[in-house]
């Protein structure tokens, strides 16, 4: 069975048995299915076997930290072969094999269906993308006015907490997407933010999307304190909350294209905060202006 | 000296941006902003032995500034591209 979806205007499409359980891990996704069969950035089929893979050679390995996924990636014939364990020790639970224009894909899940089916699409999201004006981000995302904001920062920095705070606190707040939103600038020049079908551990699969108001970094700190970042600040802001390749020189002058447009578009600001309504307040104030 | 490798060099609002794009890069976050004329400095040694005078020679000869000038801008130059850990010794 095929079934396509759309994400921030991008189709693509999963391949599996008609009879595979993996279907029931994606009702993330439901809220993006389409309709028809139709041009796509990339196709993912799941496989049963593994071909020989003994000719494999190691290229490079990420991990962020501890509890982070781990990807190693490989080159495998003349595609890409990448090995996904869901933190940094644990074992390999998924393999995609991608030619290197990342459009066909193949892959294999050996458990941990919910991680590895959503590293592996997430994976092909971002790269298919990285040419196209598009950037999945790492960032908790709050609607106000019809304008999305959105919080920066390293994990356990309190992205999700500042988004409640703006829910509990300022009215007609709502949450967009609480991890992996999708920024895209459009024909016109403006920024979007986009829902996706990754949230991390918030359930918030909306298909929708605003402009973009703000982009906020946070930092944990004493007291609460604002600043406008200046354009090198911000591109570095947006440069660490986004994966890639940056050694696929295409990949990498794609993304920098998107990065360099973002921040030259869209205000961005370091909040140093505590978690508390102040901040709420504070980083609101300034940034809604 | 010499520029450290995996680093490239692009163009961001009206200024550059040094970022580390090679596979070799330590710290793959570590980036550096330049205005035009230290990022012309940074292209014509990329890649090469160079000293403190090669680059107070190419700023004589490519902008109209006096030696104690380009001496002074070149140590400030060097000294901030060392803290960004982008160059050797």
């Amino acid at each position: 069975m095929r079934k396509e979806y759309e994400v921030a205007g991008h189709r693509f499409a999963v391949v599996m048995p008609d009879n595979e359980v993996a279907w029931n891990s994606m009702g993330s996704y439901k809220p993006f299915e389409v309709e028809g069969v139709s041009d796509c950035i990339f196709t993912a089929e799941l496989i049963e076997a593994m071909p020989d893979i003994t000719e494999k050679k190691r290229v490079t390995v990420s991990c962020a930290g501890s509890d982070q996924a781990r990807i190693e990636l490989y080159e495998y014939k003349d595609e890409w072969l990448m090995e996904l364990a869901p933190t940094m020790n644990a074992p390999v639970r998924a393999y995609l094999i991608t030619d290197k224009a990342f459009k066909n894909a193949r892959f294999r899940m050996l458990g941990s269906i919910w991680f590895s089916l959503n590293t592996v699409m997430m994976l092909m999201f971002a790269f298919a993308t990285a040419r196209k004006n598009t950037l999945l981000m790492h960032a908790s995302v709050t609607v106000k006015d019809g304008k999305g904001y959105l919080f920066l920062g390293k994990s356990g920095t309190g992205k999700s907490t500042h988004s409640q705070l703006w829910i509990n606190n300022i009215e007609g707040c709502e949450l967009l997407n609480d991890d992996n939103p999708v920024l895209r600038v459009g024909d016109d020049g403006v920024v979007r933010v986009y829902g996706s079908p990754w949230s991390g551990k918030t359930p918030c699969y909306r298909n929708l999307n605003v402009p973009v108001g703000a982009i906020v970094s946070l930092r944990q700190a004493k007291v609460n304190k604002i600043y406008r970042q200046s354009m090198p600040e911000s591109y570095a802001s947006v440069y660490v909350s986004f994966s890639g390749y940056r050694f696929i020189k295409e990949m990498a002058e794609g993304l920098h294209i998107t990065n360099a447009m973002v921040v030259s578009t869209v205000p961005c600001y370091m909040l140093d905060c505590l978690p508390n309504a102040e901040a709420a307040f504070l980083c609101y104030q300034t940034v809604s202006k | 000296m010499k520029t450290k490798k995996g680093y490239t060099l692009r163009p961001l609002g009206q200024e550059y941006i040094l970022v580390a794009e090679g596979l070799d890069v330590a710290d793959a976050t570590r980036m550096i902003s330049m205005n035009a004329t230290a990022a012309f400095l940074w292209e014509e040694v990329e890649g090469r032995d160079f000293d403190e005078q090669t680059l107070v020679d190419l700023l004589i000869d490519n902008w109209n500034v006096s030696p104690e000038t380009a001496k002074k801008d070149i140590a400030a130059l060097l000294k901030s591209w060392r803290k960004a850990e982008v160059i050797v010794d």
